[in-house]
């Protein structure tokens, strides 16, 4: 189980950078691809059963938040 | 139920560079992307089609046609459905299923008629099945075959477990088509598009890992391994504590090892791209990733963890631009077409491409191809947690399968020494095994030489050859006796004079016996030769007598003052003497040869006896060289091959042969002399046996060996070597700092090698390709050549400093020393070694060893420039300078010519007003422009030689444009071929040319023009055979008409097709000391031996116009009483002597007035002229070419033209067995009627009659060429050519 805080940790760790904005694309505050298969693939090691298209799907810090949670709980 | 969409609609940007490229190929089947599944376990068959059925109707871009024009549609008529094979009864099943997936993979698929997608179930066993997925590369990517057939195992499980069809479905394709039109307007494109240029600007060309061009072969190598999991934790490791992504990390070392093939200070990998961010492509299997160039520079001595950083944040960068197509960059950058490319190596990480999961079975994942591979691919699939696996695919056009798996095997190793390493430097690149084979392997050269020295072997060779020709200079023999006794004679008085071990005598003497005495004798004398280039400026040859401080010179003469006492000039040399014991040791120095040296002076390498030793030897016995052998000597002493050509015949008994001095700039001489003298062996530099290729005399000669060096031999002069000359073609390589040659190469007709390699080292020498930190590098990686062995010079006379700096100690053999070569190379799988050019500012043009830095320093000394650089633009030198006080471009080209040999001053100045530089200060090369070697500007031709040299000039080179005197040949884009077109055409032009060495020195119009007027003063081409044309055919002489001269033949000589050798034949009494002939008979005679002399075999032609003619017909009769076969014999409006015996002899004013006619000139327009002295006057003041002639010749001409009526009156013909061809001038002679070829029946076996309409004094001039050419031509065409 992450909490939200550990989430956006994570999140800003690959993006190299601390200011995050919650409801902006991603991809404006540097996710990519590979980056988000990178975090993807953290998440589904600590058992939260996320892909890439997911993340794709729902590229903003909230967005990713509520698939991280729905996840979590299933 | 299904939809229907009957429009068309465009290809996505992704898909157009695809499209086009199996456009291009069409029946390539590269372009099929696949993989397969093994399947074992319990497999539900039925829920598995099922789940494949539904994904095609899904997946639209399975279903996808495109048309030849470019548009496409969706195909609702076409269901992609599961074929399930039974392989059971194979033997081996599992081949056997490979064996048909891999035969479906070959199979070409026509995008416009043909299912893009294919999926098949092959069953090898109950509990065994193999899934095989294959679509062609338009319809899908990577990521889209993952998300293909993660869908058909959630599908699968689905209907397994007895649902209905749910979960996410794939996306349709219009979300992507709809994203890629957005995207095609945007501003957000233009931006990139911006962005791309800036991140590239700069950029140098990028190469690949491997030589050649990067198209993709209709397969590829394949080579895979899993990533041994130490190496894997290792990475995860990294990447932790670099606080990095693990794929940046593996594409940051990956590249890593790419830049260090790739070679220069940065690499260009490829990287895909999937560029599926966003909801409308985020589900949907198609063609949307792109390829992103990532600039790579060298971080071999960063931190590495700071590398790795560097690297991250550069891909960070160019994946937020990454939807602007590869493609477009391409077109964007002007990348497209030849050798051109925007990345090399391909990197992919997939930390996505992993096994699905499905139901009840084990799920192996293989993948069979990915498309194009236009050079190499390295691949890492796997989600590194877990597993991770490398794959190597490679371009089978520039990669063999060794190399695949080599680089596979070696990246590993690679990696696995970078994740432990403080920074990358300290990574080797080979691997164990390979740097042993480096050291061990390819240089098992020991062989037992004996400790003697070069006088040693040459008094032996004395001593047991004494009655042997040892030499041969201008026909006359020397014996190894005389020789013997001659250097003797000189030895003792060398030693008289001080010389002994280790003391430098300089010679200074043109090739000549004496120079070969001179050498021989001052090794007798057990002293160090230093040879010195007569032609090099007094200020160069004073520096060097200044260093070296010689003891004695040998020299004709002294015309710079600097030898003072040391000269002993040959003259002096006594006759006899008996020298004491040569007392000089294996260790001792035998000679010192200068080269150009960086720091800006000449600098001299001292060679060691047992150096030269092991050298002569081993190429005595690798080439069995015999008491037979012809060795020609035809290299100036100042360059070290003519050590082998000096003393390699003279130590085995054979003859050395010495060419004239101006033999080797003359192909036509050196071809004549090859044949003459019986060569066996002899030596060229590549671009003047390019030049000695092009002239038609060089055609079928037999030479036994011929040996290159000096420069790089080109596979295409190789093939064309072979093409035109029987014998073995040798290509050596080395340095003047290790005993001429250190590597050989076996150039044969059956030698495929592109490069031509440099070979293999000689005896007791190692050829070490090693990197920066002197490390053994593997093969296929260029690295720099080390030489180590016992051919190493001693190093730089009197430059300890220097000699320290190239010269270095070998890590691997303690106590011994490498030398540096600065060539950069690379090691073939065989062990063979590739020479691909200088690592630092040596360069070298048209053979010449030169120094940048020396040019640099010359230019500073002159004070006359704060600042320079030189460098080779093409193949012409150029500089660029920051002028300083005083300066002008002719006042600092005068003095760098008092300092520089020729052909080291640089073909264009460039001032500015400062040297451009790069952020880090460092010389902006790029940013210097581009020097105009358009033409200099500056003085227009100004003599008549000047003006007409232009004239070639632009002819040959095809230059529009006027030219200035000042315009250089080779500047202005000349080649070695151009060149030797060039001499062709002056020698056409003067009757002589000045040779292709003087032309490679003197390049300008106005020098060159000196040169020619210089020669024309002792040789107006008024020789008695002059050249008129060239060519393969057997030749054609031309008889001169009354004036003596040929030159009027020029137009018809050349107008032959094919073309042929002409040579035209001119009075000897042009010349005033020549007695005017007896008869026309003695003269007949006469020039029938010179025609045998300069062809001795095979049918010859003869042709002559007017009183030519009559001489013509003479000649063919002495030449058949002597035995030779004369094809045509063309009489151009001649007529036999008896016609004119019966005419009044013609007045001496009638005879100056014809001279007039020859001269091109209309006699009738000027009655006026009636004596000798008007006639000339008149003739110089003209622009015919008489008028250049010096008072001297044009008097011959006279005196010849008034002594023809004498002798023509007074001819009596004999018979001449074969057909006499007679050209009639048909517009003429209405009133003399005994004019009539028939009178020629009498002195002919036949005679063939042909009229032109042409007037007599018209017959030479073009139109009547035109006409007559052709008849000749065919009439000799039926003879056979020279054999060879």
């Amino acid at each position: 189980m992450i909490d939200y805080a550990t989430f956006r940790e994570q999140v800003a760790e690959y993006l190299g950078t601390d200011t995050l904005l919650q409801d902006v694309n991603l991809m404006d505050q540097g996710l990519d691809s590979m980056r988000a298969m990178n975090l993807a693939l953290e998440w589904e090691a600590e058992g939260i059963p996320l892909d890439f298209a997911d993340l794709a799907e729902s590229p903003t810090l909230l967005g990713l938040w509520t698939l991280v949670e729905e996840r979590q709980g299933s | 139920m299904t939809r229907f969409s009957p429009t068309p609609f465009p290809l996505a940007e992704a898909q157009e560079g695809l499209f086009y490229a199996q456009l291009l190929d069409p029946a390539n089947p590269v372009f099929n992307t696949g993989q397969y599944l093994d399947l074992v376990g319990e497999l539900d068959i039925a829920a598995l089609s099922r789940a494949v059925a539904q994904a095609g109707v899904e997946a639209e871009a399975l279903r996808l046609r495109v048309r030849s024009t470019g548009g496409q549609l969706v195909r609702d008529d076409l269901r992609i459905d599961l074929q399930v094979i039974d392989c059971t009864a194979a033997d081996d099943p599992e081949q056997f299923a490979l064996l048909l997936i891999r035969a479906d993979m070959a199979t070409t698929v026509d995008p416009a008629h043909d299912p893009l997608a294919r999926q098949r179930l092959y069953r090898l066993a109950p509990q065994r099945h193999l899934w095989a997925q294959q679509v062609h590369h338009l319809a899908i990517d990577g990521y889209g075959m993952v998300l293909l057939t993660a869908r058909v195992a959630e599908l699968y499980g689905r209907y397994l477990a007895g649902q209905e069809t749910g979960g996410r479905a794939l996306a349709p394709l219009a979300g992507v088509l709809a994203e890629d039109a957005v995207y095609r307007t945007s501003p957000e494109r233009v931006g990139d598009a911006a962005w791309w240029r800036d991140y590239l600007h700069g950029m140098a060309d990028v190469t690949g890992m491997a030589p050649g061009r990067a198209v993709s072969s209709h397969s590829f190598i394949r080579t895979e391994a899993a990533l041994p999991d130490d190496v894997r934790l290792a990475l995860l490791d990294r990447a932790k504590s670099a606080r990095l992504g693990w794929p940046d990390v593996l594409m940051a070392l990956t590249a890593a090892y790419c830049r260090r093939f790739t070679g220069g200070e940065e690499a260009v990998v490829g990287v895909p791209h999937m560029g599926r961010m966003g909801s409308a492509t985020a589900r949907v299997p198609a063609m949307v990733m792109n390829v992103l160039p990532l600039r790579i520079a060298s971080g071999e001595l960063l931190p590495l963890d700071s590398y790795l950083a560097q690297v991250a944040d550069n891909l960070a960068q160019v994946r937020r631009h990454g939807r602007y197509r590869s493609e477009q960059v391409r077109r964007d950058l002007g990348l497209i077409g030849g050798d051109r490319r925007l990345y090399g190596p391909l990197i992919n990480v997939q930390p996505y491409d992993r096994p699905p999961r499905m139901a009840g079975l084990q799920v192996g994942l293989h993948v069979t191809g990915t498309g194009p591979v236009d050079d190499i691919h390295f691949t890492f699939r796997g989600d590194g947690r877990s597993t991770l696996s490398i794959e190597v695919d490679a371009n089978p056009a520039l990669y063999d399968a060794a190399a695949v798996q080599a680089h596979g095997l070696r990246l590993a190793t690679f990696l696995q020494a970078a994740l432990r390493a403080e920074r990358l430097g300290d990574v080797p690149t080979a691997t164990p095994e390979e740097a042993r084979s480096e050291l061990g392997r390819f240089n098992d050269t020991a062989h037992p030489v004996s400790a003697v020295t070069l006088v040693q072997l040459l008094e032996e060779a004395f001593r047991t050859h004494r009655d042997a020709v040892a030499l041969r200079l201008a026909g006359m023999d020397l014996t190894y006796a005389e020789l013997d006794r001659q250097t003797r004679a000189l030895a003792a008085a060398l030693q008289a004079r001080g010389v002994g071990p280790e003391i430098i005598v300089a010679v200074a003497l043109p090739r000549s016996l004496a120079l070969v005495v001179a050498l021989v004798a001052v090794l007798r004398a057990g002293g160090v030769y230093l040879p010195l280039d007569l032609e090099h400026p007094a200020e160069r040859i004073a520096t060097i007598v200044a260093g070296a401080q010689p003891a004695v010179v040998l020299a004709e003469d002294d015309p710079h003052g600097v030898y003072g006492a040391a000269l002993l000039r040959p003259v002096d040399w006594p006759d006899a003497g008996e020298p004491q014991a040569c007392a000089a040791v294996p260790g001792n120095a035998a000679y010192v040869i200068y080269t150009s040296g960086s720091t800006g002076a000449p600098k001299g390498v001292v060679v060691e006896h047992r150096a030269i030793v092991n050298r002569l030897l081993w190429m005595a016995e690798q080439y069995s060289i015999a008491g037979s052998d012809r060795i020609l000597l035809k290299t100036p002493a100042t360059f070290d091959v003519s050590v082998w050509e000096f003393f390699l015949p003279l130590i085995r008994g054979a003859t050395l042969v010495v060419a004239p001095p101006e033999a080797h700039r003359d192909p036509v001489a050196l071809a004549r002399l090859i044949r003459a003298e019986g060569i066996t062996i002899m030596h060229f530099v590549p671009s003047m046996l390019a030049a000695f290729l092009a002239a038609p005399e060089s055609d079928g000669l037999a030479i036994a060996r011929t040996f290159t060096s000096g420069e790089e031999l080109p596979a295409d002069l190789r093939d064309r070597f072979h093409r035109r000359i029987r014998g073995e073609l040798h290509n050596l390589y080395g340095p003047t700092e290790a005993a001429v040659d250190v590597s050989y190469w076996p150039a044969g007709p059956d030698d495929e090698s592109r490069p031509v390699p440099i070979g293999h080292p000689v005896w007791n020498t190692r050829l070490l390709v090693l990197d920066d930190s002197l490390r053994p590098v593997p093969q296929g990686m260029a690295g720099q050549l080390f030489i180590g062995g016992v051919q190493l010079a001693r190093g730089y006379l009197g430059r300890p400093d220097l000699t320290a700096e190239r010269f270095v100690a070998d890590p691997s053999h303690p106590g011994e020393r490498l030398y540096a070569t600065g060539d950069l190379a690379r090691r073939r799988n065989d062990g063979a070694i590739e020479f691909l050019g200088r690592a630092d500012h040596q360069v070298k043009i048209r053979g010449l060893r030169i120094e940048l830095g020396e040019i640099e320093a010359a230019i500073a000394d002159t004070g006359l420039a704060s600042a320079a650089v030189v460098l080779v633009r093409g193949e012409r030198l150029a500089a660029w300078l920051v002028p300083a006080a005083g300066y002008g471009e002719a006042a600092l080209r005068a003095a760098l010519g008092r300092r520089l040999p020729a052909y080291m001053v640089p073909a264009a100045i460039v001032p500015l007003a400062a040297m451009p530089v790069t952020v880090n200060g460092k010389l902006d090369r790029r940013a210097l422009p581009e020097p105009d070697f358009a033409s200099e500007g500056g003085a227009a031709p100004a003599t008549r030689t000047e003006r007409r040299l232009a004239e070639l000039f632009a002819a040959v080179l095809e230059h529009g444009g006027p030219l200035a005197a000042g315009d250089d040949f080779f500047a202005l884009g000349g080649h070695s071929l151009s060149a030797v077109d060039l001499l062709l055409r002056i020698r056409e032009e003067w009757g002589h040319d000045p040779g292709l060495a003087t032309l490679f020195e003197v390049a300008d119009i106005r020098g060159l023009a000196a040169r020619i007027d210089g020669a024309a003063e002792a040789d107006h081409g008024v020789g008695p055979l002059i050249v008129l044309a060239r060519g393969a055919e057997s030749p054609l002489f031309m008889v001169h008409p009354a004036g003596g001269l040929s030159w009027g033949y020029r137009t018809l000589a050349t107008s032959l097709r094919p073309a042929r050798a002409v040579y035209g034949l001119q009075a000897p009494a042009l010349d005033a000391g020549v007695a005017a002939p007896e008869s026309l008979e003695r003269l007949a005679h006469d020039y029938a031996h010179r025609v045998d002399r300069a062809v001795p075999d095979g049918p010859v032609h003869l042709a002559g116009w007017s009183v030519g003619g009559v001489i013509a017909q003479g000649v063919a009769a002495a030449l058949q009483d002597m035995g030779r076969e004369v094809g045509l014999l063309a009489l151009l409006d001649a007529y036999p002597a008896d016609c004119w015996r019966a005419e009044p002899e013609p007045t001496e004013a009638q005879a100056l007035r014809a001279l007039l006619a020859i001269a091109g000139l209309d006699p009738e327009a000027h009655p006026e002229l009636t004596t000798r002295e008007q006639v000339t006057g008149f003739l110089r003041g003209s622009d015919s070419p008489l008028g250049s002639l010096p008072p001297a010749v044009l008097d011959g001409v006279v005196r010849v033209v008034l002594d023809n009526n004498r002798l023509v009156r007074g001819h009596h013909h004999r018979r001449f067995a074969g057909t006499l061809t007679h050209i009639r001038a048909g517009l003429d002679h209405a009133h003399k009627p005994q004019l009539v070829p028939s009178s020629w029946g009498a002195y002919a076996g036949a005679v063939e009659c042909l009229t032109v309409p042409f007037l007599h004094p018209q017959l030479t001039g073009p139109e009547a060429s035109a006409l007559i050419a052709p008849l000749l031509s065919e009439r000799m065409a039926r003879f056979s050519p020279v054999s060879a």
